[in-house]
């Protein structure tokens, strides 16, 4: 977190998170999965969030993505508050300003690929912008199989799908959620390429939870939480520089 | 194994118990119907042990006819009661006179229980003969003088001293009550109405001159009823019928049986409808559950179970449901019961009522019923679920339930849908239809070859809906689709995904929807047949009938006075009766042919209907045909009055529909009938009398014949078509149970489905799909799916509709009439009941927990 960070914060933070705790159960059971994190996500830039199982990322990214309530602290999605929000306004938060890819189950199996792309926006009613569209669809490579149904896509190509589809209606931000990993080395290096893509070429702003140090390499920063705190975080990210900061965060 | 029975029965505890309820509701039903019957019966057998109470003997006339009424005796002569009294060991003998006679009420209309008749009675002298019990005030003993049964008095506001007015065979005349009566604990006699008078009163107003319709017998102490009755047999001679107390209970008791069983078999109609229809939700609901636990299974055949092993675990988890079920249904059955007692006294057949019967047959019935209606209809399932490869266990896959539209689906779905056409045409259009059916030779008449043929339709369309299933559900969610947004869409797709869960989900409305649609169109187009029989064949102004629930007649003096009216052209009473000919009861009407042939247009084809003013009969056409009878010819009738009688042919006609088989001259009826009563009269006015005038003039003479209902042909083609009205509603009714058994098991599959499609559900709402677009989409599935079902069963309904109607051209159902309104009406109810059937699992849907739908693996 630097100075100029805070200083342009209305303009250049997609996502943001001022003092988050969640918290599972009560008294003695309680879980503090997520123990008081802070941390901005600027505009463009494709922020990689590490750390070993039960770190807390997974909540976090639920938190973030107005999939989950915080128990205190708050969430900006841009200029927006999400405490506030009522469930249905959270549903249209999500709707308008976030894309998602999981790692599994990413789309509908009674929608063909152009129908899952184009989900989020028919959900809303609204049409894709033609020449957007064609953009995302060439990037992501996947015009000849545009008629295909999930099952007949290879797992990569679901990913891709999944992708193209965050990014068809331009959301303020993407939570991507271990996104490769079940993918093999060739269809990850594709989605990953794909997803830094989005970024540098089309200004979009990519929050991703990875356990995987090669995936992290493609971020420009990498954030690193145990016990749900972050503990380290990391600029220009390197695999192997990764993997060693993941040793000592020591899993 | 047991174990793994009896957790997976826990683990889907809430749609095991929307499965179970289809079985509950139709074993409720079957339940119901004995409960219900069995109480009727009780209640008669009762009451007759009530009215007999004190005979220890009776003597009658031996039976002669079957009249209008039921079986009629004439009265023995006082003679008899003399000889009766004469026997040694009969310590009371006393005559007693039942009759016709019919209360006004204090609003001057007739009092018509439903159905049920209108008697008068004399009290018998001794008290060892009393078979009423008196409530208050006392027993009529002079002129003038009346008992009314205490249901009748309570209903109708009359107390001990009020006058009221009966109608008799004579005038109507007024008496004064002294008391009112019960039988037991019962208000009457089974509905029935109660006039009792004293024996001099009885005589005059029951019009029995020095006879008796039966003499009652005490015996004296120390004498057994058998010896009693032999030694009084003996002494009356072989013209005469003598029975003990006990044997007329019985015989009174197997006189109404045919009765409760014409009851009890409609009912059973019903209720193994609502079974057929709770068997398709079973095979949907086991497939879907079975589907979902394809992995668990394929799991235990890992571990090493074996293929019989796993078929055994599901069919005992059938077996406990349906055992579970069909007791919770003999419990609902009492309730049904009680339902469909409503349902009838609400229609106007009034029942009488005492504790519900259940017999330890009917709880094995139940039980018997339930389980094996479950466990057949998950042995389908079943089979296909053990089918899975064990090694399904380790492979990560989504439950994809895509049916192969296989070739054998369609060759089996055609064949039985062919055979089920065939056995429904043979029932309803041929004699012979059960010889395809050796097995039924016996037991078997055209009504179960149509019953089978008709559940073997629907078993073949079941067997063929799911091919259908996804082209019509496109073609049914294009509106949703074009209209309704992504959730239309999605739901849409949704509907056409797993065309079997569809099909079946709405095969179950089907069968409801198609029997509604038979109904509907039946009696649409006995109504449309009705007004074109009035229209073509009748030319009388005026409709004269007795009280409308009852063959209750009415005076001949109506018809004498409206001919000597001005106003009035002809006026033409019909009598009906039955004569013997070559030993079989043949019904006939007596007719005035002069006045008959002014008032129903019949054309001959040989003489002409004024030929029979002489006397003589006319005779149908095909009857002619069938015996080789021309005009000229004499035909041996035997008669009530004057036994055998060769009575010549004048005439020969058509069929209009109206004049039945053999019309008889007036002037014969007259001499071979002992009662003379109009059933209905027909009155043409004058011409160029104005209706006002006219009407006034048929008004004013039966103004002093209050049974007698006055109606042009539209008031007359109204009440027909409001009584079939009546019939309706009881069949929608009783059509209603099976319907809401489809509904459940609508609710049941989208229950299911979303349960099955909970990561989906997940992810949309992640993607900004909102609670309310969530329970859209599942509103507009069930939408579909219901409208899907509705459309089959119309077309299938029609198809019955058609075939009965064509079968019963004959029997004067002339015309096919589509209701295309009421039709109209139900698709949209079916739509309807599709959104009220998504709500609960709407609201399930939209609950879920996003986190959890994306995560679960």
């Amino acid at each position: 977190m630097t100075s100029e960070a805070t200083a342009t914060v209305e303009t250049a933070l997609a996502a943001r998170a001022v003092d988050v705790t969640k918290v599972y159960g009560k008294g003695e059971t309680a879980v503090h999965a997520v123990d008081g994190i802070s941390v901005d996500f600027p505009s463009q830039q494709l922020t990689a969030v590490m750390g070993p199982s039960g770190s807390g990322k997974s909540t976090l990214l639920h938190c973030l993505a107005g999939l989950d309530r915080v128990t205190s602290g708050e969430i900006w999605i841009g200029d927006i508050a999400l405490s506030g929000l009522s469930e249905r306004q959270l549903t249209l938060l999500r709707r308008e300003h976030i894309g998602f890819v999981f790692q599994a189950f990413n789309l509908l199996p009674t929608l063909t690929a152009a129908e899952n792309i184009e989900l989020p926006l028919s959900i809303a009613g609204r049409k894709p912008d033609q020449a957007w569209y064609d953009t995302v669809i060439e990037a992501v490579g996947l015009r000849p199989r545009l008629r295909h149904r999930p099952a007949e896509l290879s797992g990569g190509e679901q990913q891709r799908v999944a992708g193209a589809r965050a990014l068809v209606g331009r959301p303020t931000v993407i939570f991507a959620d271990e996104p490769t990993g079940n993918l093999d080395s060739k269809s990850s290096t594709e989605l990953l390429n794909f997803m830094r893509r989005s970024v540098d070429e089309f200004g979009q702003t990519v929050v991703m939870v990875t356990h995987d140090p090669n995936a992290a390499a493609y971020a420009d920063r990498v954030v690193f939480l145990a016990d749900g705190r972050i503990v380290d975080e990391m600029t220009e990210p390197t695999a192997e520089k990764v993997l060693d900061r993941m040793k000592s965060v020591g899993a | 194994m047991w174990k793994v029975v009896v957790r997976g029965l826990l683990s889907h505890k809430v749609r095991l118990a929307l499965t179970a309820l289809s079985i509950v509701l139709g074993v409720g039903f079957v339940a119901g119907t004995f409960v219900l019957t069995d109480t009727i019966n009780r209640t008669f057998v009762d009451l007759f042990t009530q009215t007999t109470k004190g005979i220890d003997v009776a003597v009658r006339t031996k039976q002669t006819f079957n009249g209008q009424n039921g079986q009629q005796r004439p009265p023995l002569p006082a003679t008899v009661l003399d000889q009766v009294k004469a026997v040694p060991g009969v310590q009371v003998a006393e005559g007693s006179m039942f009759g016709y006679a019919q209360f006004i009420g204090k609003n001057g209309k007739p009092i018509t229980p439903g159905g049920a008749p209108t008697i008068g009675v004399s009290v018998s002298e001794s008290p060892k003969l009393q078979a009423g019990t008196l409530r208050q005030g006392k027993l009529p003993d002079g002129p003038g003088q009346v008992a009314m049964d205490a249901h009748t008095a309570e209903k109708h506001h009359f107390t001990v001293g009020d006058k009221v007015t009966i109608l008799l065979q004579g005038p109507p005349q007024e008496f004064r009550i002294t008391g009112t009566v019960g039988f037991g604990s019962a208000d009457n006699l089974a509905g029935a109405t109660l006039a009792a008078f004293d024996q001099e009163t009885a005589k005059k107003v029951l019009n029995r001159k020095d006879s008796y319709d039966e003499i009652d017998v005490v015996a004296a102490p120390g004498v057994t009823p058998e010896q009693l009755r032999d030694r009084v047999a003996a002494a009356v001679g072989t013209d005469y019928q003598t029975l003990t107390g006990q044997e007329l209970v019985e015989e009174n008791v197997k006189s109404i049986g045919p009765f409760t069983k014409i009851i009890r078999n409609s009912l059973l109609v019903f209720a193994v409808v609502a079974l057929f229809v709770g068997s398709f939700i079973i095979v949907n609901t086991f497939s879907i559950i079975l589907a979902q636990r394809s992995r668990e299974l394929a799991l235990l055949r890992c571990v090493g179970a074996s293929r019989r092993q796993v078929l055994g675990s599901v069919l005992a988890e059938a077996l406990i449901i349906g055992l579970v079920a069909a007791m919770i249904g003999l419990g609902a059955g009492v309730l049904i019961a009680m339902g469909l007692h409503a349902v009838f006294s609400a229609v106007g057949a009034n029942l009488p009522t005492t504790t519900l019967v259940v017999k330890p047959q009917t709880i094995i019935i139940g039980l018997v019923v339930g389980v094996v209606a479950t466990l057949l209809a998950s042995l389908i399932p079943a089979i296909r679920a053990v089918r899975v490869p064990p090694v399904n266990a380790l492979q990560e896959r989504v439950v994809t339930t895509r049916s192969q539209a296989g070739r054998l689906r369609i060759s089996i779905g055609a064949l039985a849908t062919l055979a089920g056409v065939g056995l429904l045409l043979l029932g309803l259009f041929s004699d012979r239809g059960n010889l395809l059916l050796g097995l039924f030779r016996d037991g078997g008449n055209r009504l179960l070859n149509v019953g089978i043929g008709a559940a073997v339709i629907f078993l073949g369309v079941g067997i063929l809906s799911p091919l259908v299933a996804r082209p019509l559900a496109r073609l049914l969610g294009w509106p949703f689709a074009r209209w309704a947004g992504e959730p239309g869409r999605i739901a849409r797709g949704n509907a056409m995904r797993s065309p079997r869960r569809t099909a079946s989900t709405a095969a179950a409305l089907m069968i409801g929807l198609a029997l509604v649609s038979l109904v509907t169109i039946f009696a649409a187009s006995i109504k449309a047949s009705t007004t074109k029989i009035l229209d073509e064949s009748v030319a009388a102004d005026y409709i004269l009938t007795g009280p409308s629930s009852s063959a209750q007649g009415f005076s001949t003096e109506v018809v004498t006075r409206l001919a000597k009216q001005p106003e009035i052209a002809s006026a033409a009473g019909v009598r009906f009766g039955v004569a013997k000919l070559d030993g079989a009861d043949q019904q006939l009407a007596g007719i005035d042919p002069i006045a008959y042939n002014a008032a129903v247009r019949t054309e001959t084809t040989a003489g002409r209907l004024s030929d029979l003013a002489n006397g003589g009969l006319a005779v149908r056409e095909d009857m002619a045909n069938q015996h080789g009878w021309h005009v000229g010819d004499n035909v041996a009738f035997t008669f009530p009055v004057g036994g055998t009688a060769q009575v010549p042919i004048k005439a020969i006609y058509k069929d209009n529909q109206i004049n039945g088989k053999i019309l008889l001259s007036l002037a014969n009826y007259e001499r071979y009938y002992a009662d003379q009563v109009d059933l209905i009269a027909l009155v043409n006015a004058g011409p160029g009398v104005s209706a006002a005038a006219s009407r006034a003039a048929v008004e004013r003479v039966v103004a002093d014949f209050p049974i007698v209902q006055v109606k042009d042909q539209a008031e007359y083609k109204e009440e027909q078509s409001s009584r079939i009205n009546q019939l309706l509603v009881l069949f929608y009714l009783l059509l209603f149970l099976s319907v809401i058994i489809a509904f459940i098991g609508i609710i049941n599959t989208l229950a299911l489905s979303v349960m099955e499609r909970i990561r989906e559900l997940g992810l949309l709402r992640a993607l900004g799909m909102t609670r309310a677009q969530l329970r859209a989409m599942i509103r507009w599935e069930a939408v579909i799916i219901t409208v899907l079902g509705a459309v089959l069963g119309l077309v299938v309904g029609t198809f019955f509709g058609w075939t009965l109607v064509r079968a019963l051209h004959s029997q004067g159902i002339t015309t096919f009439r589509l209701p295309v309104g009421s039709l109209i009406v139900f698709v949209v109810l079916a739509a309807i009941a599709g959104v009220v059937a998504a709500i609960f699992p709407g609201i399930r849907a939209a609950r879920i927990d996003i986190l959890r739908a994306i995560t679960t693996e």
